[in-house]
């Protein structure tokens, strides 16, 4: 299989069965890591299509400083909060569904795995953007090093925002979980 | 750990922010219950967009992909002057610059005595030994 920088290279030459595969290779990645965090489907083909036509295009991508996926996913996050700080933080689709409602039922309802996720979902969208963003990163498949790299934050710092995170989303979840 | 608790450190475990102990605890748990395995099964599929895309499998539409491809192409088709340019920053090893340097240099200064030594040129007496012969034969000439 040929790596995501072999395929980089030969797309810089005009190879465009290199960019089918390698387009083939993010679409669902990288729009699944964009389309939570912008409002609209839209807004995510627009920043989907800026990120990966810019880091085709900078002459700052050099693989000794990180992987092709650590510059794509650097430069498509930083798409995103200049989206985000243009339009106003404003909230993702998710985010505009009201909090779900404890369920009056007993536990063995609670424990349904179908309202989990959904629960999920919901606790998701509602993550402060630092948090949400490492678990979107994460969700995407990045390693440690790698969000560390993307998000220009040191490693301790970003396993610490990995603790808030599964933090509060424990807390949301309780209800679905708790004896 | 009785299968509320490990429903809560689901999460944990899934990110790796778990303790070794509970860990451990939770993977003991998941090898002996079906149930909160299946659980822990559904939540990763659910959370996990490693190779799986997003949670709804939402790829960008295919306008978006056709006009993404267009803009590649468009900004790396090979042109001359893209080979070109390429081809000249293309780095080389100092050894082999130096080399061409030389060769170069080499050319242009031994050029003129190589392409002498081929086709010499005719000696000067030869030209002077034609004009004699002509006029002599142009005295002879009775008109």
């Amino acid at each position: 299989m040929n790596s995501d920088e072999a395929l980089y290279a030969r797309v810089k030459r005009g190879d465009m069965r290199a960019f089918d595969e390698l387009y083939a290779r993010y679409a669902s990645r990288l729009f699944g890591f964009l389309r939570p965090q912008l409002p609209t489907r839209a807004d995510a083909e627009d920043v989907f299509h800026e990120s990966l036509l810019a880091t085709l295009e900078s002459v700052e991508v050099t693989f000794h400083r990180g992987s092709f996926r650590t510059w794509l996913y650097r430069i498509a996050r930083n798409r995103v909060l200049n989206r985000q700080r243009s339009h106003g933080r404003g909230q993702t689709a998710l985010a505009r569904l009201a909090p779900l409602e404890e369920t009056p039922a007993g536990p063995d309802e609670r424990l349904a795995r179908g309202e989990l996720l959904r629960a999920l979902d919901g606790a998701v969208a509602r993550l402060p953007s630092p948090l949400s963003e490492v678990y979107h990163l994460r969700s995407s498949g990045l390693s440690y090093d790698e969000m560390a790299l993307v998000l220009g934050i040191p490693l301790g710092t970003l396993k610490s925002r990995m603790n808030q995170m599964v933090n509060v989303l424990r807390q949301e979840l309780e209800p679905w979980t708790a004896r | 750990m009785d299968c509320t608790l490990i429903q809560g450190a689901l999460i944990g475990y899934h990110f790796a922010t778990l303790s070794d102990d509970d860990r451990g605890d939770v993977e003991t748990h998941l090898v002996a219950c079906t149930a909160c395995l299946r659980t822990y099964l559904a939540f990763k599929a659910h959370v996990d967009r490693d190779g799986s895309g997003a949670p709804s499998g939402e790829v960008p539409g295919e306008t978006a992909r056709l006009r993404l491809r267009g803009a590649v192409e468009a900004r790396f088709r090979p042109t001359p002057a893209r080979v070109l340019g390429r081809w000249f920053a293309t780095p080389v090893p100092l050894y082999q610059g130096v080399a061409v340097a030389a060769a170069v240099v080499l050319a242009f200064v031994l050029g003129p005595a190589v392409a002498r030594a081929i086709h010499p040129a005719p000696p000067a007496h030869a030209l002077e030994r034609v004009d004699s012969a002509r006029s002599a034969a142009e005295s002879l000439t009775i008109y």
